[in-house]
């Protein structure tokens, strides 16, 4: 079994970032909001999706591995790219 | 499982200045910081926040640490550990006096928490600094006088290494609580209890059985391991929730 | 203005040989681990090697064939993107020069790409000329998965993203295809002694 990933609980303060920018919202908690991964299908919380650490950050759907969300992570900015369905409670 | 968690809102998280009230010594390796938060929204049990150190050059460094205080508390208690060859810990657990000052952002984490109204029984499973978030837990339960059963086991390396020691020792005399204990390089002088890695017979001696709403938290290789164990055991794989502080335990 | 944490400063570079660590860097003596995905375990009789692309004819190593051409032994110092050096690192493998012998291209770019969907690219001259190999040794030990086993790419003279685990083949290609993590802000070439992490460094 792999040890080396976190979950989405570990990066969810860089993905508030994100979802803040993405917004203009401010930093938002986005450990609960749920994907449809565009890969299986399977709904599951982001916060259950296992994070990598690379260069980058790369998220992916605790079902069938497949990638999430990448984010490339600079001083400056941030290159994001979401892949899947996200459901969001207002 | 029943009453999951609300979906997720996109609620507002910004950095706040934490300021040093009291430093707290744990063990030999960790200490547990006391903050005065300004503008604390307040948070749930088993919520993290974010750290942010800035050097006078302006050089930040940053890192997640659970909040270990209950809810009902006035102040955010965490606890570090010193990890080694660390940029942060070090400082944190060492250098770090009373009156100085970070930031912190948070709560962050509506995945991995519980509320006494969750009800339970809860299975509570630890692996070193992974006891924080679970603290956090059992102090809002006693803090709310909750009836909610509670077995909790936690993995530390030695008596000496065991977060929160005297804690768990008064609280566990309650109605409802258990606390089981394994030492995985050094046991207690006369110790009967367990020792080395939590296996299976263990988690299914604590374990207030398969309907119990399971939380394990550690380093990744301690979480994927006990997951694996509970869902052998009976537990319906969605009814735990892990996290994970990757392969260097936070 | 964020408060200044009193008495908090950047990680000490204890490092009397400065010349050694590019910019932004700092010396580490462990050796972390990062990846873009989980480990894969390819087994080493379904593992292979493959030059391909725009080349005059593929080529393809078993493990057996791979480990039977001429290997050496290397020490050279790595610098990872996210700010960690590790200096003297021994690698054992077989130079990709030696991969390429007799190959007959008009490409000028490679893609690397590994098991688990891990894409790279460098410039072919940046692989030539003694400055790569593909390696499956690590302190003389057999390089481990969470390291990148069986074998790896080792380009010490870029950024360490560029130095791909999990590696099945060198691609050939006319045009430079950006990999993984180029994709994604970080720099196309990743010369760290120029401080390439990103996009327009």
């Amino acid at each position: 079994m792999d040890a080396q990933h976190i979950d989405g609980n570990g990066v969810a303060g860089l993905l508030g970032e994100i979802a803040g920018l993405l917004g203009e919202i401010g930093g938002a908690e986005m450990t609960t909001v749920v994907r449809t991964c565009h890969s299986c299908g399977e709904r599951r919380m982001i916060g259950e999706h296992r994070a990598y650490r690379g260069a980058g950050i790369v998220l992916r759907c605790a079902t069938c591995d497949d990638v999430a969300v990448v984010i490339g992570v600079q001083e400056q900015r941030l290159v994001v790219e979401w892949r899947g369905t996200y459901t969001v409670g207002r | 499982m029943a009453g999951a968690a609300v979906l997720g809102r996109l609620t507002r998280l910004s950095w706040r200045v934490a300021t040093v009230r009291d430093l707290v010594t744990e063990t030999p390796r960790a200490r547990t910081i006391v903050l005065d938060v300004d503008g604390w929204p307040g948070h749930r049990a088993g919520q993290h926040v974010d750290l942010r150190l800035t050097a006078e050059d302006g050089y930040q460094a940053q890192r997640s640490y659970s909040i270990a205080s209950a809810p009902e508390e006035d102040v955010v208690r965490l606890t570090v550990e010193l990890v080694e060859d660390g940029e942060v810990s070090p400082y944190l657990a060492g250098d770090l006096a009373v009156g100085d000052a970070f930031e912190i952002r948070g709560p962050i984490g509506g995945y991995f928490t519980w509320s006494a109204e969750d009800g339970g029984p809860l299975f509570l499973v630890a692996g070193g600094s992974g006891l924080a978030p679970l603290m956090s837990m059992l102090r809002h339960r006693a803090a709310r006088g909750a009836a909610v059963r509670a077995h909790v086991l936690v993995s530390a390396r030695s008596a000496e290494d065991l977060l929160y020691r005297d804690e768990l020792e008064t609280l566990e005399p309650r109605e409802g609580l258990r606390i089981a204990r394994t030492y995985t390089r050094e046991s207690p002088p006369g110790w009967t209890g367990w020792s080395g890695r939590v296996d299976a017979a263990m988690l299914a001696d604590v374990s207030p059985g398969p309907q119990a709403r399971c939380f394990v938290c550690g380093p990744t290789a301690f979480v994927e391991h006990v997951n694996d164990l509970l869902v052998a055991g009976g537990h319906d794989a969605r009814s735990i929730r892990a996290e994970r502080f990757g392969p260097t335990g936070g | 203005m964020p408060p200044v944490s009193r008495g908090f400063r950047r990680r000490a570079s204890a490092e009397a040989d400065t010349s050694r660590i590019p910019p932004g860097q700092y010396r580490t003596t462990d050796f972390p681990v990062l990846s873009a995905g989980p480990t894969p375990r390819t087994p080493l009789d379904r593992w292979s090697l493959a030059i391909d692309g725009a080349v005059d004819a593929a080529r393809e190593w078993s493990w057996q064939e791979f480990l039977a051409l001429p290997q050496e032994t290397v020490t050279v110092d790595i610098h990872c993107v996210t700010k960690w050096s590790k200096l003297d690192t021994t690698w054992t493998g077989v130079a990709v020069d030696t991969l390429l012998d007799g190959v007959d291209t008009s490409a000028e770019f490679v893609t690397a790409w590994c098991d688990g969907g891990y894409t790279t690219n460098v410039p072919l001259e940046d692989l030539a000329g003694g400055r790569a190999w593909v390696v499956h040794e690590f302190a003389g030990e057999p390089l481990s998965p969470e390291h990148g086993g069986p074998a790896r790419l080792l380009v010490p003279h870029l950024y360490f993203w560029k130095s791909a685990k999990w590696l099945r083949g060198l691609s050939l290609t006319i045009e430079d295809e950006p990999g993984f993590w180029e994709t994604y802000g970080y720099h196309n070439y990743g010369d760290p002694w120029r401080e390439q992490r990103y996009w327009g460094d």
